[in-house]
C-alpha cells in the first residue's frame, strides 16, 4: 500500500530529473570550468560588444512585438465580442492558421517577399521598404512575424478572458460615464482579464526570448542566433548565456503567476479585507 | 449641486421608432420628460420600454424620429458624449476598482484632478449612505450597497439626466422599498430629469411623477400614478395596473348591488378596483368566496360567480376588506358584489364591438386562422 502511495511520485520524479539534469549540467558546466567555481565564462558579457547589440535588439524586438500584440487583439476581440460575435469564428481561423503552417514556411515565404521587393532595384520604393524591414538596428520583420506566431496562443487566451467578464455591461457602463471605445479598454477590460494578459505578454516574451530559425533565416542577430553564432568558438559562453537566458524566462515565468494571483480582483478584495479587519480589532483594542 | 433646475434639461423623444430586422419595437413614440420630473416607464416585457431606455442613452440608435436634451438634438451623439448618468439592472461596477474608484470613474475620464474627484466622490458616497465603504470593492458589498454604489457613481458627474434600467430587480423587498425611496429623494433634492424603467407597477405607482404605460412599443397611456389607476385609458392599462375585476352591466347601470354577467354581447364591460367593489354576504348571492389572502394591513377576497365566461370559466372577482370584514368572507359564503364608487374604467358595447371589429380588421387572414386552430384545440380537448 505504502509503495503504492510513494510510487505515484515516480513519474513527477522522473520529468523533474529529465528537466533539471541538462540544466544543472549546464550550469557545472558554465561556472566550474575545470572543477573550480569561476564566472570567467560571464567576462563575454562585458567583453563581446556583440552580445549587448543582440541583447539589446532582441528586448527592443521583444517590446515592440508585445505592444503591436496588445494594441491590435485585445480591442479586435473586444470589437469582435461586442459588436460581431458572427465574425468571431473568422477571426479564430485567421489567428490559428500561423499554428499550421511551419514557422520555416513562414520565414521561406517573407524571405521569398523581402528577396522579390528588393529585386525592385535600388532607389525603388519596394526596394526601399525592404532595406527598412530588414534594418540591422531595428528589424521591424521580426516584430511583424513574431506578432504572427504568437497570434494562436495570445487569441486563446484573450478570448477566454473576455468571456469571463460581463464586457457588454462594463463598456456600457464606461461609455456612459463618458469613456471612449479606447479608453475604456485599457482603463477597465485590460484590468479585468490581468490572468490572461499577463499569460500573452509572458508567451510572447519567451517566444522572442528564444526564436532562432526565422531571425537565423533573415540574418539578424537576436540572442539565440548569437550563441549558436559564439557556440563554435566559445561554447563555454555561450552555455553561460543560455543559463542566464534561462534563468531570466523562468523568472519572468514566476513574476507572472504570483502577480497574477496578487492582482486578481478577488486577491485584491480578500486582501483589502483583512486590512479592514484588522483596523476594527485594532479600534475594539484602542477603546 | 443646484436645487434650482434650469428648464433646460427637458428630455423629448419625438416620433422615435426601432425596428430590429423584421421586428418593430417602438412605434412613432412620443414621450416628453420635463425638466426635474421623474417618469417611470412601465410595460410587461418586450414592450420596449428598456430599447426607449437605450435610444435615450445612445447604445441604440433609432430607425426613425429624434432625441433631444434640453432642446440640443442627440440622435447621433454616441453615449460617451450625452452626459446623461446610468443605471443598470445589474449594477455593472468595475470589479478592478475600489468603491471610491468606481465613484470617481466619471470624474477621471473628464480629467477632473485627483483632489475634487476624491472630495465629490466622498460627498456622493456619503450621501448615499456609504461613507465607511470607499476602500472596498464591489465583491465585498451586497447587492443593495453594489446598487448604491452605481447610484453614486452615475451622479458623481452631476448630470441633468439620470436613467434607471431596472435597478431595483435583483434586490429583495425591502432593501428594494429602502432603496426606491433613497432615489427619489435624491432625485428630488438634486433637481435630476429621471426616466425609470420598470415592470413592477407598484413601484412604478410609487415613485413617480409621472407614470407612461407602454405595450407593443406603443404608449397607452401616460399621467400621474393616481389617474393611471384609478382611471385607466384602456383596458390594458386597467389590467397590466393594479388588480381588476372585470363584469359585465346593461347600459342603464349606475351602481349598487350588481347582477353577475360575463361582458360581452350588449353589455358595458365594468374594470372594478378591489375597493370599488363590496362583496355582501346573501344567502341567495351569485357567487362564493373561493379563497382569503391575508397580507397585514388588508386581506384579499377572491370570489367566483356561477355564471361561466364565453370559454367557459368561472369569472373572477377580487376585493380587499380589512381584518374585521374578512371574518364574514370565508371560503364558501354566498355574496353578491356591489360596486360603490364609479368603476376605473367602463367600456361600453359600441365601443367595444368597434374595437373587436378593428383588431379583427388588423388580425386579417393570420387572425381567423388562429381563431380557427384555437376551436380545433377546443374541439380536441372536449
Amino acid at each position: 500500500m505504502d509503495a503504492l502511495k510513494h510510487s505515484r511520485w515516480v513519474p513527477v520524479a522522473a520529468v523533474a530529473l529529465y528537466v533539471a539534469i541538462p540544466v544543472l549540467c549546464s550550469i557545472y558546466y558554465a561556472v566550474f570550468p575545470g572543477g573550480e567555481f569561476s564566472l570567467r565564462a560571464y567576462s563575454v558579457i562585458t567583453e563581446d560588444a556583440s552580445l549587448a547589440a543582440a541583447a539589446t535588439r532582441t528586448l527592443t524586438i521583444t517590446v515592440l512585438t508585445v505592444i503591436t500584440l496588445v494594441v491590435t487583439l485585445v480591442p479586435a476581440l473586444v470589437a469582435v465580442h461586442l459588436w460581431a460575435p458572427k465574425l468571431r469564428p473568422i477571426l479564430e481561423i485567421l489567428c490559428t492558421l500561423p499554428l499550421v503552417v511551419p514557422p520555416i514556411a513562414i520565414a521561406a515565404g517573407v524571405m521569398a517577399l523581402l528577396g522579390m521587393a528588393a529585386r525592385q532595384g535600388r532607389g525603388s520604393v519596394p526596394n526601399a521598404i525592404s532595406q527598412f524591414l530588414q534594418n540591422p538596428d531595428l528589424p521591424l520583420i521580426l516584430v511583424g512575424t513574431y506578432v504572427v506566431l504568437c497570434l494562436p496562443f495570445t487569441f486563446r487566451s484573450i478570448d477566454a478572458g473576455l468571456r469571463t467578464i460581463p464586457l457588454k455591461a462594463m463598456v456600457e457602463g464606461s461609455a456612459i460615464l463618458g469613456s471612449s471605445t479606447f479608453g475604456t479598454i485599457f482603463r477597465v477590460v485590460i484590468p479585468n482579464i490581468r490572468g490572461s494578459m499577463l499569460f500573452s505578454v509572458f508567451f510572447a516574451v519567451a517566444l522572442c526570448f528564444g526564436e532562432y530559425s526565422l531571425a537565423a533565416t533573415l540574418s539578424q542577430q537576436t540572442i539565440p542566433v548569437w550563441l549558436d553564432d559564439v557556440s563554435s568558438n566559445n561554447f563555454r559562453a555561450s552555455v553561460a548565456i543560455a543559463v542566464l537566458l534561462n534563468m531570466t524566462t523562468w523568472g519572468l515565468l514566476l513574476v507572472a503567476t504570483l502577480s497574477a494571483g496578487r492582482f486578481a480582483p478577488a486577491g485584491r478584495a480578500a486582501r483589502a479585507e483583512k486590512k479592514l479587519q484588522k483596523k476594527t480589532t485594532q479600534k475594539a483594542l484602542a477603546s | 449641486m443646484n436645487a434650482t433646475t434650469p428648464a433646460s434639461n427637458e428630455v423629448t423623444l419625438e416620433g422615435v421608432s426601432k425596428a430590429f430586422g423584421p421586428t418593430t419595437v417602438l412605434q412613432d413614440l412620443d414621450l416628453t420628460i420635463g425638466a426635474g420630473e421623474l417618469v417611470t416607464v412601465l410595460g410587461p416585457s418586450g414592450c420596449g420600454k428598456t430599447t426607449a431606455l437605450r435610444i435615450l442613452a445612445g447604445f441604440e440608435k433609432p430607425t426613425d424620429g429624434r432625441v433631444l436634451v434640453g432642446g440640443r438634438e442627440l440622435t447621433q451623439v454616441p453615449p460617451n458624449r450625452r452626459g446623461i448618468g446610468m443605471v443598470f439592472q445589474a449594477y455593472s461596477l468595475f470589479p478592478n476598482m475600489t468603491v471610491q474608484d468606481n465613484v470617481e470613474y466619471g470624474l477621471r475620464v473628464r480629467k477632473v484632478d485627483r483632489e475634487k474627484r476624491r472630495r465629490t466622490a466622498q460627498d456622493m458616497l456619503e450621501m448615499c449612505g456609504l461613507g465607511e465603504f470607499a476602500l472596498r470593492f464591489p465583491a465585498q458589498l451586497s447587492g443593495g450597497q453594489q446598487q448604491r454604489v452605481a447610484l453614486a457613481r452615475a451622479l458623481a458627474t452631476q448630470p441633468e439626466v439620470v436613467l434607471l434600467d431596472e435597478p431595483l430587480s435583483a434586490l429583495d423587498a425591502i432593501v428594494r422599498v429602502q432603496i426606491r425611496e433613497e432615489i427619489r429623494r435624491l432625485q428630488q433634492q438634486l433637481g435630476i430629469t429621471t426616466m425609470f424603467v420598470t415592470h413592477d407597477q407598484e413601484e412604478a405607482l410609487a415613485i413617480a411623477d409621472r407614470v407612461a404605460v407602454l405595450r407593443g412599443g406603443v404608449i397607452e397611456q401616460i399621467d400621474v400614478p393616481r389617474a393611471v389607476y384609478q382611471n385607466p385609458a384602456t383596458e390594458f392599462v386597467a389590467r397590466f395596473v393594479g388588480s381588476v375585476t372585470e363584469l359585465g352591466a346593461a347600459a342603464d347601470y349606475q351602481g349598487g348591488r350588481l347582477p353577475v354577467r360575463a361582458p360581452g354581447g350588449d353589455l358595458d364591460t365594468l374594470f372594478i378596483r378591489p375597493e370599488d367593489l363590496t362583496l355582501v354576504p346573501e344567502p341567495d348571492g351569485d357567487c362564493t368566496v373561493v379563497s382569503q389572502i391575508y397580507t397585514g394591513e388588508r386581506t384579499t377576497i377572491r370570489a367566483s360567480s356561477q355564471e361561466r365566461d364565453a370559454e367557459g370559466n368561472p369569472l373572477e372577482l377580487i376585493t380587499s376588506v380589512s381584518a374585521a370584514e374578512a371574518a364574514d368572507l370565508t371560503p364558501g359564503t354566498r355574496v353578491s358584489p356591489y360596486v360603490m364608487s364609479s368603476p376605473a374604467l367602463r367600456v361600453t358595447a359600441a365601443e367595444r364591438h368597434v374595437a373587436e371589429r378593428e383588431a379583427a380588421l388588423e388580425a386579417g387572414e393570420g387572425g381567423l386562422r388562429a381563431a380557427g386552430a384555437a376551436s380545433v384545440q377546443a374541439g380536441a380537448a372536449r
